[in-house]
């Protein structure tokens, strides 16, 4: 921290401090730092309680059940700093379904946290020996968790006093990281299991593709942006039935699922992010209406024309048809509102299927159009799953839930070009954003996601 | 400003090492930043909430790539903003002012654009000006948090309190967090909830993530702790911010204020010497020179670099006239100081500025004009010592004896420890 000022000027006065110098034009009618003047920070990065991607499928090794995930925290670098790569203390992390289609929820499982922190003041350090187990009394610092499930009937607490999966912190202090994470998984009440803790960043894109929205073009894709870092996930199995309307997933088997999380403040407790669909925030939501719809419940979508009118008239097609000679798809793109805001089916809008609109539930009522990541729990998982999913054929895929495997940007470049509508692929888009999969392989079981990390990202 | 995970692509994205060796300088008199040691395939980092330097080498790398993304030239002008606001260099406000404009021309009327400039405004103290680029930020993005964060600061250096407070408030329901919390803190002290500020303070300590805003809310219950005489409980908060952020200045200051005030002179004029040869900031410079005074040694060589330096900010076109009120009131001229108070006043109407000018009017003998102003200043109930023992020496002056005992014995209930022969050393924003 310096105050620049001029050396030679202040010599020439006759006055020699310790001052350092640097241009005295850049303090041309500045004001320098008043000492009257107090200035707090402004807003900063919130990662703690940033969504980054909500995940929602039939589980495949257990087909009668439902696997629903969020993770947070993007972009955490593996050994960057434990200290900081943790669920807040004072927020509420949720999934909520809506299994009606009243852009409402039925049913919320909610996550809070605690630390137990063991350091004292004499260490910063994680650990301080190696970690065999979650319990090891070398793990210096730990966070507990309650999960409640809340519905129309009550709130019932489901896990009492879990611990969050730590971070991994290599293979010196943890030998086995495999083990801690199988421990941390807890069994529910009525078959499901839970989960919570640092897992791989298991979603993955050249994120370079967005930089057409500033004049970039695709020639410079074919990178995982994601690769290597780790994110902080909360994951649920539950049987189907929990969460369908009625309790019935064989008569009503479509359900809407998004994420959100509430920060304390002193009047209450207030959402600060949101997340249904992948890439909703990057290509559909307009930049000056990012922040209102990381507040608004999905109740209120309906009721912000700007947001429809962003589904309906994208930009995304417009670069997409300047680059590649395309023709973008006549607006207002009812397929995209069909998609994104009501789920598709035959009475929704032009695609000519019926797929995972909660409308299509037996005991439906009326359905208000709203964004969040659509579920039919029917669809059995794929024997071959599609990176493409429903474009490709595989109903089991994005846009019906979400899959680790999908790969959500090709689907969504696909989608925007119209293809959902033609039921035909866009040759000139076949490359995407030429990232296909994972680095990672993902896991055959619950929680399915990688575990985190233990190299450093930009490690060569 | 929240941005998604993905949407921190905007600048948190990867480029080819090759673009980062090829840079001219985005901004004149930007240095390209150091590759040094970038490895071969990456990089723009993603931008971390926890390095202002690193955002800005990120930001910048990645406009070198993509100069149309209007969201990053706001970013990168308001991540300035805050660097000038952090190392108190206003060399970074014209770097600020550029990449803001060149937001605003790639995307008119953007509210990430209109909130940076809003923000500059307001570092440069033209609070009006900052408080109309908010509310047009306000109206482009009813849901932003930047525009209230402008809002509560630029109302609060206006002496618009209520609407400081709702800004407060409507940033709270926004996004409770550092930024909000930290103000409610300071509105609850002007308020005289010192319970309620300390509180929001561990709010904002609980919240914060990187070292200089972890430094801040620590620094600022030292603050707290030294206003109200419990000076072992304010050394060691500012302990905690240095341990957090060690070349955090307010902090050093504030260990040389608590060991004057705790009556350890000489330990605090080395303190001060090291503080004032690293940020000479008029304040620290001040509070140096009362402590040597305090300390039976010659303060002339702090006076002489103070007055070099206002001729330099004056040979700008720089105006700081709240600290040259307070010190001339103090340590040299009071007709010079009602002139600065004056013109304080007339721009911030608020209750330091009220301060300033009832202090230097009483200086210059004119305390029946004095009065009005010091009770504008303690209006507030801000349990602030000086404010009122500068009005219970106006009231002593002019013989009114009862209310003068009830000031006095009101600084004194603010801070037992406070010493009106270290008159710098109380003032605190």
């Amino acid at each position: 921290m310096e105050l620049r000022i001029n050396r030679r000027a202040l010599i020439g006065i006759g006055v020699a401090g310790a001052l350092t110098a640097s241009s005295f034009a850049l303090l041309r009618a500045e004001t320098g730092v008043a000492s009257s003047h107090r200035e707090a920070p402004m807003i900063a990065g919130d990662p703690r309680n940033d969504n980054t991607d909500v995940y929602a499928f039939v589980s495949p090794d257990r087909p009668d059940t439902v696997t629903l995930m969020a993770n947070f925290i993007p972009f955490e670098e593996p050994n960057g700093g434990p200290n900081f790569y943790q669920f807040d203390t004072d927020s509420r992390y949720n999934i909520k379904i809506d299994s009606d289609g009243d852009a409402k929820p039925d049913t919320v499982y909610q996550w809070t946290f605690r630390n137990e922190d063991k350091r004292g003041t004499a260490t910063f350090l994680y650990d301080n020996g190696p970690i065999t187990s979650l319990n090891d009394k070398n793990l210096l610092f730990r966070q507990r968790y309650t999960l409640k499930k809340i519905t129309h009937n009550g709130t019932r607490t489901l896990v009492e006093d879990g611990v969050v999966a730590p971070s991994n912190t290599g293979a010196a202090s943890m030998p086995d990281y495999g083990s801690l994470r199988t421990q941390s998984i807890k069994a529910l009440p009525g078959g499901g299991k839970a989960f919570a803790g640092q897992a791989d960043e298991a979603f993955f894109a050249d994120l370079r593709v967005f930089d057409l929205l500033y004049g970039g073009n695709l020639s410079e894709v074919g990178q995982d942006t994601l690769k290597g870092y780790n994110v902080h996930s909360l994951a649920l199995q539950v049987p189907k039935d929990e969460v369908a309307l009625k309790g019935d997933a064989g008569r009503n088997p479509v359900i809407g699922v998004w994420s959100t999380v509430d920060k304390w403040s002193p009047k209450g407790y207030v959402q600060v992010s949101r997340l249904g669909q992948p890439l909703v925030n990057e290509v559909v939501v307009p930049a000056g209406l990012k922040d209102a719809f990381n507040a608004l419940p999905p109740y209120q979508d309906a009721d912000v024309a700007a947001v429809v009118k962003r589904v309906t008239h994208p930009e995304v097609p417009r670069l997409l048809a300047a680059i590649y000679g395309l023709k973008a798809p006549r607006t207002p793109r009812a397929d995209l509102a069909e998609i994104f805001l009501t789920g598709i089916a035959k009475t929704n809008g032009p695609i000519k299927a019926d797929l995972n609109s909660q409308g299509l539930n037996k005991d439906a009522g009326k359905l208000r159009p709203s964004e969040m990541l659509r579920l039919n729990m029917a669809i059995a998982p794929a024997a071959e799953p599609d990176r493409l999913g429903v474009l490709a054929g595989d109903l089991q895929g994005f846009p019906n839930g979400r899959r680790l495997g999908d790969d959500v940007i090709d689907i969504a470049l696909q989608a925007m070009a119209g293809a959902a509508q033609s039921g035909k692929l866009v040759d000139a888009l076949a490359a995407g954003d030429k990232v296909n999969q994972n680095d990672k392989p993902l896991g055959t079981r619950f929680p399915y996601i990688p575990l985190p990390g233990d190299t450093s990202v930009n490690e060569s | 400003m929240k941005t998604s995970a993905k949407a921190r692509l905007a600048a948190g994205v990867l480029a080819l090492a090759a673009a980062l060796t090829a840079g001219a300088a985005l901004i004149p008199g930007e240095r390209t930043p150091p590759v040094a040691g970038a490895p071969l395939q990456l990089v723009e980092t993603p931008v971390s909430a926890v390095s202002l330097a690193g955002a800005i080498q990120a930001l910048t790398t990645r406009l070198r790539r993509l100069p149309g993304d209007h969201q990053a030239w706001a970013q990168l002008g308001s991540a300035y903003v805050q660097q000038a606001r952090l190392s108190a260099d206003p060399s970074f406000y014209p770097k600020a002012e550029q990449a803001l404009a060149r937001s605003a021309a790639l995307s008119p009327g953007n509210f990430a654009a209109l909130t940076g400039q809003a923000a500059l405004a307001a570092g440069r103290h033209d609070f009006t000006e900052a408080v109309r680029l908010a509310k047009l930020s306000q109206a482009a993005n009813p849901y932003g948090q930047g525009a209230q964060a402008v809002l509560a600061d630029a109302y609060t250096q206006l002496g618009r309190y209520g609407e400081a407070t709702r800004a407060i408030d409507r940033l709270m329901e926004l996004h409770p967090g550092v930024a909000s919390f930290t103000r409610a803190s300071y509105d609850a002290e002007l308020r005289g909830d010192r319970t309620a500020a300390r509180r929001m303070l561990e709010h904002a300590l609980a919240d914060a993530v990187s070292p200089a805003d972890i430094a801040y809310c620590r620094h600022y219950l030292g603050e707290l702790a030294l206003r109200s005489g419990d000076l072992p409980g304010a050394t060691e908060q500012y302990r905690l911010a240095l341990q957090a952020a060690p070349d955090f200045a307010p902090a050093l200051a504030g260990t040389a204020r608590a060991a004057a005030l705790d009556g350890r002179l000489d330990e605090a004029a080395g303190r001060y010497a090291a503080v004032v040869g690293r940020l000479p900031l008029a304040q620290y410079v001040i509070e140096y020179g009362e402590v040597l005074s305090a300390a039976g040694k010659d303060p002339a060589e702090q006076w002489a670099l103070l007055r070099a330096q206002r001729e330099l900010m004056k040979a700008a076109g720089v105006g700081d006239d709240l600290t040259w009120a307070e010190f001339e009131a103090d340590h040299g001229s009071a007709a010079r100081a009602v002139d600065h108070a004056e013109a304080e006043y007339a721009r911030n109407p608020n209750v330091v500025a009220a301060d300033a000018l009832a202090w230097a009017l009483h200086r210059d003998g004119r305390d029946r004009q004095a009065l009005p102003y010091a009770r504008k200043a303690t209006a507030t109930g801000w349990r602030n010592a000086l404010l009122h023992h500068h009005r219970a020496e106006i009231e002593r002056s002019l013989g009114l004896s009862a209310e003068s005992k009830k000031s006095a014995a009101r600084a004194r209930d603010a801070d037992p420890a406070f010493s009106p022969d270290l008159p710098a050393l109380a003032r605190f924003s």
